[in-house]
């Protein structure tokens, strides 16, 4: 069992850091000093998630007061007392928090570098994003959880309009519309667990389920579930409502799409084990959640297919591989949480990947339509070869890291009698394999239709490209890299 | 026969609101009907946390003098759902300043209010 310590002093850190770093960075929009400000915090940001041991951290709570003894307690037959709002920060955060601080850094750095000037306002979105992001996995009850789910919606609308385009407005009103009602959802749910149970704090709400037993509750625990998978699918853009996600992922700069779907896939694994953790009991909650897992899979990567700009596709390769992640948690067993959890981690590397090779074409005029031939590898082999070994590894060949999750996650199908999952999940690797090549053949290797300009590539983006090819290569040859935070976490019950 | 408590009636004039403005965001073509819708559906949420937390006959959660700490144990009302309650407050704020910033925006590109033709014919 791992040692744990109260009051953990990096839970706040990581917290606080990006959001002072937002503060400032807004104040003093104009300033040349924002670019290291923000770096700089970035960096502390990794920095201490790295280091930082594990542990819980109480925030506006406390131990229920017993009246009888006068002293603190944990006996969850106190109810009045004990708020119980706390953060968790053990192998599982960490991983995924410091997979998600690395794509902070080159965020920033891209975003600095960029091709426009960014302000202050817009670096203070990124870093409110990873914030809310962080939050999410950390915390251990319901209340963060919706606040977090809140302003992490509110901040994806301020990221997506800071793009400036016409239809990065219309994605964020849809976007904005839709987070309303699917947060005031979140908080129903909250609000019915607080009523039936008396405590917000996800543990205490196990423990009451386990003691006084469900009967009787069933209905008001199904109404939760159901607010809950609203809020969930619009986390991570699940089927139905996956336009509006690709939409948002489409019409940012890759660089934030980049933080955005780390942010997403953080709020999938959160969300996804909490819902396992209270729901999991109830008749129907897994088939509930495979199916949704199953039928975004396969839309996201329909629709990928016939996408006709590499952005849109990356857009919505997110969203497909958003359904292995869900597919995983949603299995119920070890082996899917590992799985699911793991292709999480591997998914955001390998889009980063993708989505900065994105950026790269920018500076050679935006070329990302696959209307037009532009002959990019003539002129930037490099770039070529980087995009071929993302779309690789967001295909789950080997030797990458998707190659392991996706193996995981097969495994696992076919272990919990679903052998047409594996086979859909098989499928779905060979269609996002098909997908990328036809839009990196039309890009780069077609003989040139459309002439574009010599481009210098920022060394930031080719550092940032090739650092995450090496680790999709580190974590796919030595995949227990990864699983040794994620497997004891799920065998010891140590989930967020 | 289901007795009528001023819980209950809480209870079904959150539900109301909660499906009024779910209706209304969904439903209307009115930019700023459906933000006035989403302000019913924020209100919904609350009045369904007041509602939660009342206890009839009840005292605030604040130990008085001469009250015993029993007492007050049974007696207090729920201080948790009251902080959700502002905390809601403060996102319905922030999340109407939003909207209504968007639907200004896009007012000054397009010249309606109408979803329905700000958001047809999309192109990439």
């Amino acid at each position: 069992m791992m040692e744990l310590v109260s009051n953990l002093w990096s839970i706040p850190l990581i917290v606080i850091i990006p959001l002072i770093t937002a503060v400032i960075v807004n104040a003093i929009y104009d300033k040349e000093v924002i670019k290291y400000i923000s770096i700089a915090s970035a960096l502390i940001t990794l920095g201490i998630s790295i280091i930082s041991p594990y542990g819980y951290h109480w925030f506006t709570g406390h131990p229920a007061f017993d009246p009888n003894t006068f002293t603190f307690t944990f006996d969850p037959g106190i109810p009045a007392f004990r708020l119980s709002l706390e953060f968790v920060y053990g192998p599982i955060q960490q991983i995924m928090i410091v997979i998600s601080s690395l794509i902070l850094v080159f965020c920033v750095i891209l975003a600095t570098v960029g091709l426009t000037k960014r302000q202050g306002p817009y670096m203070a979105t990124i870093f409110l994003l990873f914030a809310s992001a962080a939050i999410i996995i950390m915390v251990n009850d319901l209340y963060h959880l919706w606040i977090a789910v809140e302003i992490g919606s509110l901040i994806v609308v301020g990221v997506v309009v800071a793009s400036g385009t016409s239809i990065s407005h219309k994605a964020a009103l849809k976007y904005a519309f839709f987070s309303a009602i699917s947060g005031a959802g979140l908080a129903v749910a909250l609000a019915l667990l607080l009523g039936i149970t008396g405590f917000a704090n996800v543990s205490d709400i196990i423990r009451i389920m386990n003691t006084v037993g469900i009967s009787g509750m069933e209905k008001i625990l199904y109404i939760s579930f159901g607010f809950f998978i609203l809020a969930w699918m619009y986390a991570g853009g699940l089927a139905p409502i996956h336009p509006l996600k690709s939409e948002v992922y489409g019409a940012s700069y890759p660089h934030a799409t980049a933080v955005l779907q780390a942010q997403s896939k953080l709020m999938l694994v959160a969300i996804g084990i909490i819902m396992l953790r209270i729901f999991g009991t109830l008749p129907f909650i897994k088939e509930v959640m495979i199916f949704l897992s199953v039928i975004t899979m396969i839309l996201g990567v329909v629709l990928a297919l016939i996408q006709i700009d590499f952005r849109w596709i990356i857009a919505y390769l997110i969203i497909s591989h958003s359904g292995l992640v869900t597919l995983g948690i949603a299995l119920g067993t070890k082996d899917g949480i590992i799985g699911g959890v793991f292709q999480a981690v591997n998914d955001i590397i390998y889009m980063s990947v993708l989505l900065f090779c994105c950026e790269a074409l920018y500076y050679f005029g935006g070329a990302t339509s696959t209307k037009n031939s532009f002959g990019i590898a003539r002129k930037s082999p490099w770039l070529c070869a980087a995009v071929l070994l993302g779309a690789f590894a967001a295909a789950g060949m080997p030797p990458f890291n998707g190659f392991q999750s996706e193996i995981i996650l097969i495994q696992a199908s076919l272990n919990s009698g679903l052998p047409e999952i594996a086979v859909i999940i098989l499928m779905v690797s060979i269609t996002t394999l098909i997908a990328l090549l036809r839009a990196i053949y039309r890009i780069f290797l077609k003989p040139p239709e459309v002439e574009v300009l010599e481009a210098k590539i920022p060394k930031a983006i080719n550092f940032g490209i090739w650092l995450f090819i090496i680790l999709t290569i580190i974590i796919g040859v030595y995949p227990d890299i990864a699983l040794r935070f994620i497997i004891p976490a799920v065998e010891g019950g140590f989930l967020p | 026969m289901i007795e009528v408590t001023i819980q209950l009636l809480g209870f079904i004039a959150a539900a109301l609101l909660i499906v009024i403005g779910i209706a209304g965001m969904v439903f209307l073509d009115n930019m700023i009907k459906k933000i006035i819708a989403f302000t019913l559906l924020s209100d919904g949420v609350n009045l369904l946390l007041v509602a939660i937390g009342y206890i009839e006959g009840g005292v605030v959660p604040i130990l008085l003098p001469g009250m015993s700490i029993t007492e007050f144990t049974m007696r207090a009302a729920l201080v948790f759902p009251i902080g959700i309650v502002l905390t809601n407050i403060v996102i319905g704020v922030s999340t109407t300043a939003i909207l209504v910033a968007l639907v200004i925006m896009l007012y000054r590109r397009y010249g309606t209010l109408k979803a329905s033709v700000i958001l047809k014919g999309e192109r990439r």
